[in-house]
């Protein structure tokens, strides 16, 4: 939706005042980047309290491990979304969320249903049919699971009945699409 | 350039991108990277793609948590010996009200309370200890009247045996001074028990000085049953004296209050031989 950032700096520029601990950078990396690192984390715990959650150790952790992080190693995005999917996932596999899920009161169940299963229109989403019309199910199916399921390429092959390496390529392929479709 | 086009064919680029290779995995890929452009330039490709690929599926969070989780990092900010900003980061502590005046009213509410049911409880226990008087007092009373009853029924009963046939009943006719006297004495040889009747005695009335003396002969020799008064409102229908075995006379002699050892003759107001 909010393809226009709030505060906008370079990733070279806003790498280099997370570097001197500036407040401002906080608070331009949050700006840039919470929507899109929240619609992976919330894709994948599917409640918005954990999510929420979720999104605050992701900024914690970056920040505190800021240090580690180094542009040679690619992107800034691309560490961040890894830091955020893989505590997406610890949450997931916790015991907590797990008993949490058993244990739905009846009237919550309802509402979870109703959200599963909603036919509202979502601004957030918009976009996104043009990209499904783009990918080939398949190819769907495969980005779903690893990137919004929180399945390692392992699981997804076991998931899906398919060997590894058509795990690889599918994914690749449906990546190749995506980087047609964005061009 | 075969092996470079083989190694981004593989896949291993698009998985590094999602995180999805081992450490020494990573490690490879990126000398890889440092060794080739055409790989550097793929693995940007695929990060740009995958970058906007989240962005399509961006969701907005809520707008209260921004403060949440900026206040979360910046706290951390100032923990940091690193912190480099001149400007203090003013994390804006959230300010909790304790609701303290809440608490000082709820004891001045309870002082007061308290002060209340004291007062109602002096109240309530004065009333009692007047009422349990008031109720001592009557057990009182009533344990009088019952002492007064069980002497009242016990005398009556005793009065009762005089007509059932145990007693003798004897009328004492005047004598001497008096001859127009008389009286009534019952006395039962089972029970040697005397009683005279009160209601039927016809003797003139003695003053404060005197009372009238009971007595019987025995083997020749008067023997003292004990005085009484004789009353124009004798309250008491009979009178208990004292026990006497085989009397052969009953006399009444008025005496001195309290009675003498030996009877005044000259006194002699009724007399009965047997």
């Amino acid at each position: 939706m909010s393809k226009i950032k709030k505060i906008s700096l370079t990733e070279e520029e806003l790498v280099l005042g997370l570097r001197n601990r500036e407040k401002v950078a906080v608070e331009a990396l949050y700006d840039n980047y919470s929507s899109s690192l929240y619609g992976v984390i919330f894709r994948i715990v599917n409640d918005t309290a954990i999510a929420e959650d979720v999104l605050q150790e992701t900024f914690v952790k970056i920040w505190q491990s800021f240090t580690s992080y180094s542009v040679d190693k690619g992107r800034l995005f691309t560490w961040m979304v890894n830091i955020a999917r893989n505590l997406s996932i610890d949450k997931v596999r916790s015991k907590d969320f797990r008993n949490q899920n058993k244990n739905q009161e009846l009237e919550n169940t309802v509402n979870l249903i109703d959200e599963q299963n909603s036919t509202v229109y979502k601004p957030e989403l918009l976009g996104i049919k043009d990209l499904v019309k783009t990918l080939r199910p398949e190819q769907k199916s495969i980005l779903d699971l690893v990137y919004f399921k929180g399945y390692t390429h392992v699981e997804a092959a076991d998931e899906l009945g398919i060997p590894l390496g058509t795990v690889k390529t599918r994914l690749r392929m449906a990546i190749q699409e995506l980087r047609k479709h964005f061009n | 350039m075969e092996e470079v086009k083989a190694y981004i064919e593989s896949g291993i680029l698009e998985l590094y991108v999602l995180g999805e290779v081992s450490h020494e995995e990573g490690l490879q890929v990126e000398a890889m990277a440092a060794q080739h452009p055409a790989i550097r330039a793929e693995l940007a490709e695929i990060e740009r793609s995958m970058e906007l690929f989240a962005g399509e599926h961006e969701i907005e969070p809520s707008p209260a948590i921004r403060d949440r989780i900026l206040n979360s990092m910046l706290t951390n900010l100032a923990d940091d010996n690193t912190f480099r900003t001149k400007a203090q980061p003013v994390a804006e502590a959230p300010v909790i009200s304790m609701h303290a005046p809440k608490n000082t009213n709820f004891y001045k509410y309870a002082f007061a309370a308290c002060l209340a049911l004291l007062l109602l409880s002096t109240v309530a226990l004065y009333n009692v200890y007047n009422r349990l008087q008031e109720s001592n007092g009557q057990v009182v009373a009533l344990s009088t009247q019952n002492q007064r009853m069980t002497k009242t029924v016990s005398l009556q009963s005793e009065q009762l045996d005089v007509f059932r046939g145990d007693y003798k009943l004897f009328k004492l006719p005047g004598t001497g001074k008096t001859p127009k006297a008389s009286m009534m004495v019952a006395w039962s040889p089972v029970k040697k028990n005397v009683i005279i009747n009160m209601a039927d005695l016809n003797l003139p009335v003695n003053d404060a000085e005197h009372q009238y003396q009971l007595w019987a002969i025995v083997d020749g020799k008067p023997v003292d049953l004990g005085v009484f008064d004789a009353k124009l409102d004798s309250a008491t229908m009979m009178k208990i004296m004292k026990s006497v075995d085989k009397p052969q006379a009953f006399a009444v002699t008025l005496e001195k209050k309290g009675g003498s050892i030996n009877p005044t003759m000259a006194n002699l107001t009724v007399i009965k031989t047997i």
